[in-house]
């Protein structure tokens, strides 16, 4: 039982299952289009994600389409004075995307710097980040190519040496 | 149609208990049908969100404002998500009143909380069975570490666990798999512990979980993703594991969707010759009959089905002659702990997602007598390095911070105490006759709340933890005492207790009903007293041995 055929027919009777055919409805959609937040906001948001968490090594948030997440997942999961605080941020920032990258991120840390002390549902920059992660970071290519992913390992290894530049585990 | 109504026995739920009942019963030659109140759910095929990654849920896996609306009490559960939220109840359909705050989350699903549970199997020793006698609290057990060892070596045979047999008096030694390796934190910390301690120890917490292969199920694949439900069948559910087996026999009738009202008792014959059922989609009523019975569907819920057959004889609830039925309701309390960080072993790592803990066993009132409470606790302890929510809070982003928290942060550990929480007569459920759900089952009052022997040891709970941290040299050791709701442990248990007099207790020391010898109750309700020990193992062998004597008892005609 421990092969890799037998982990596959367990795999393989819910690949049958109706339910996976399910997924990826509404979020695999090209070209995308968002469906809460205005075309100018979503221009802000994309380039406020990508402050954020930039391309490096792996590629940038907006690649991960990112603004696309926060775009169904605030209206759906935010709680409403979360809403409404994310809303009035974006205001407050529009424009960003027109200003030369150094403006941007002067803008962004001051925005940070005030908004850090500020309880979670009020404070722009603290939904702005966690959505920004949640949404890249767990999304197929944060989880597999900023961070390391294995949809199954196999097994737990407890202690192993830890390789050169090594990922950290996406979940 | 009475004919096809008519079993050797019926059994009451199919969650942990239950399926242990249809197991044991079906394999012993009795014709049994087994009631859920919920909807079916099959092994593998209905896990249907066991194998999605996390960008294959909704929004991430994150839980939205609609899910809370609809599971106020269950979202708040540590394990709720998009991918487990199926496991739940809506909890707008199946209100019950908090006479005092109550968290109850329930899995109203064939295999019931099997298939969510956190899957530790220690077994119990005679400091527990002991315990109330010794101290004068509540009764006495019926029962002693002898009367169910067998059992316990029976049910650990067939669900397969691992683990590491501490050989400590009080955690009996167990029929284990190997356990799951330690982390490079968790290996220094036994080691430190060697040193420092003669009391306290950090093993590998006896799970259910495979470690090995097992019967053909299994072993775990590290995914950490166990209350999905699990395609290699590699922790233990009545789902994979125990309904498959009565099934096997041929004996088995499985019915979903089948809400057990109440029980038909026959005063001339002083036996229960059935159960009134009421379809959960179709209202309509129907009555099922058999030889003996099965209570087993869950602490509070078997209690309310006693509670609700009421009859010339028993007017305040079948067996309840002691007036002790829906009494003595507990829960663990796990308030008390500690955290702390560790800037060494930067070079180890680890693979795959253990879905276990390590374990400080209980040290506290074992051999000495402590001054400010009795009873005593365990400790699950959870560690890891940093990952990339450990950025969320911060004001930073842009390259390096990405950067950094792309790579693995410093170690952390979290441990946290179960401490036994004593039987006390006014935690209960009740019933309100008056006020009837759309099935036409009484609304469920429960009133609970932790004392001073509790509160006390919840504080020991939180310097011992930090203590324990400093001792093992560890950083950033900051102990924590939270206040706990009942309930939200997901141990309750008590409400229809054994006993050795019919005065006191409404069960024998085989879980048989007294007044009612047919009908036996082997889930939590039993409970006489609350072992730090998580207690799903000890319903499982109590529910074979119950089986075992109920079956014997059959044959020879003195039921």
């Amino acid at each position: 039982m421990t092969d890799r055929r037998a982990f596959l027919r367990g795999a393989s009777v819910l690949m049958g299952s109706a339910a996976l055919g399910q997924v990826m409805t509404a979020f695999a959609a090209t070209p995308r289009k968002a469906s809460h937040f205005t075309e100018h906001e979503m221009r802000t948001l994309s380039t406020l994600v990508d402050l954020i968490l930039p391309a490096t090594d792996s590629p940038a948030a907006s690649a991960a389409d990112t603004h696309y997440f926060i775009d169904l997942a605030i209206p759906a999961c935010a709680r409403p004075q979360a809403q409404q605080t994310f809303r009035a941020g974006l205001k407050s920032l529009a424009g960003i995307e027109r200003r030369k990258p150094e403006e941007q991120v002067a803008a962004l840390k001051a925005r940070a710097a005030k908004d850090i002390k500020l309880e979670y549902d009020v404070s722009f920059f603290k939904i702005l980040k966690d959505y920004t992660m949640t949404g890249y970071f767990l999304s197929e290519i944060g989880a597999t190519q900023a961070l390391a992913y294995e949809k199954i390992p196999g097994g737990f290894q407890g202690d192993l040496p830890l390789k050169p530049d090594q990922k950290a585990w996406a979940i | 149609m009475a004919a096809s109504n008519t079993f050797d026995a019926i059994v009451v739920g199919s969650g942990m208990s239950g399926g242990w009942a249809a197991k044991e019963l079906c394999e012993k030659g009795l014709k049994t049908l087994v009631l859920e109140r919920g909807r079916n759910v099959r092994h593998i095929e209905d896990y249907t969100t066991a194998l999605k990654d996390p960008w294959e849920l909704p929004h991430n896996n994150r839980p939205t404002n609609a899910d809370r609306k609809q599971q106020p009490i269950q979202s708040t559960l540590y394990l709720y998500d998009q991918s487990t939220k199926q496991f739940l109840v809506d909890d707008t359909k199946y209100a019950y009143e908090q006479a005092q705050p109550f968290n109850w989350y329930r899995g109203y699903q064939v295999g019931g909380r099997s298939l969510l549970w956190a899957r530790h199997v220690f077994r119990f020793s005679d400091l527990d069975f002991e315990a109330n006698l010794k101290e004068g609290v509540g009764i006495d057990w019926p029962i002693r570490y002898a009367d169910i060892s067998p059992w316990y070596d029976h049910v650990e045979k067939f669900i397969g666990a691992s683990g590491e047999n501490p050989g400590l008096p009080q955690l009996p030694r167990q029929i284990l798999q190997p356990p799951f390796e330690m982390t490079a934190l968790e290996k220094h910390i036994k080691r430190e512990f060697e040193k420092e301690f003669t009391d306290r120890r950090l093993i590998c917490s006896s799970i259910a979980v495979l470690s090995r292969e097992h019967n053909g199920r299994g072993p775990c694949q590290g995914r950490n993703q166990c209350a999905r439900g699990c395609p290699y069948t590699a922790y233990f559910s009545s789902n994979g594991v125990t309904l498959p087996a009565a099934q096997k026999t041929g004996n088995l009738t499985l019915q979903p969707d089948n809400i057990v009202h109440s029980l038909i008792y026959d005063d001339a014959k002083q036996r229960v010759t059935g159960v009134r059922v009421i379809d959960a989609n179709t209202f309509v009523s129907t009555e099922y009959y058999a030889k003996v019975v099965f209570l087993c569907a869950s602490a509070l819920n078997s209690t309310t089905i006693l509670l609700n057959s009421r009859s010339a004889r028993f007017p305040d609830g079948l067996g309840n002659d002691s007036g002790e039925l829906g009494q003595n309701l507990m829960d663990h309390h796990n308030g008390g702990g500690a955290t702390a960080s560790y800037s060494g072993y930067l070079d180890r790592y680890y693979k795959g997602r253990r879905s276990t803990s390590m374990y400080i066993p209980r040290f506290r009132n074992v051999t000495t007598r402590e001054e400010k409470f009795k009873r005593g606790y365990g400790y699950e302890v959870y560690s890891g390095r940093g990952n990339w929510t450990r950025g969320v809070d911060s004001a930073e982003f842009g390259a390096d911070f990405k950067n950094e928290i792309t790579r693995p942060g410093e170690w952390s550990i979290y441990i946290e105490g179960y401490g036994e929480t004593l039987p006390y007569h006014d935690n209960r459920i009740w019933l309100s006759h008056d006020k009837l759900d759309r099935w036409g089952m009484p609304k469920q009052n429960i009133s609970m709340t932790y004392r001073d022997n509790e509160r006390a040891m919840a504080q020991q709970m939180a310097d011992d933890a930090a203590e324990m941290l400093e001792a093992a040299k560890l950083e950033n050791v900051k102990s924590f005492n939270h206040p706990v709701v009942p309930g939200s442990v997901i141990h309750e248990m008590g409400t229809a207790r054994m006993g050795r007099d019919p005065k006191t207790s409404v069960l024998n020391g085989n879980n048989q009903v007294h007044a009612v010898p047919n009908l036996f109750v082997t889930d939590g309700s039993f409970m006489v007293s609350s072992p730090t020990q998580n207690p799903s193992l000890t319903y499982m062998a109590l529910t074979a041995r119950a089986a075992d004597f109920a079956v014997e008892k059959l044959k020879r005609g003195e039921l």
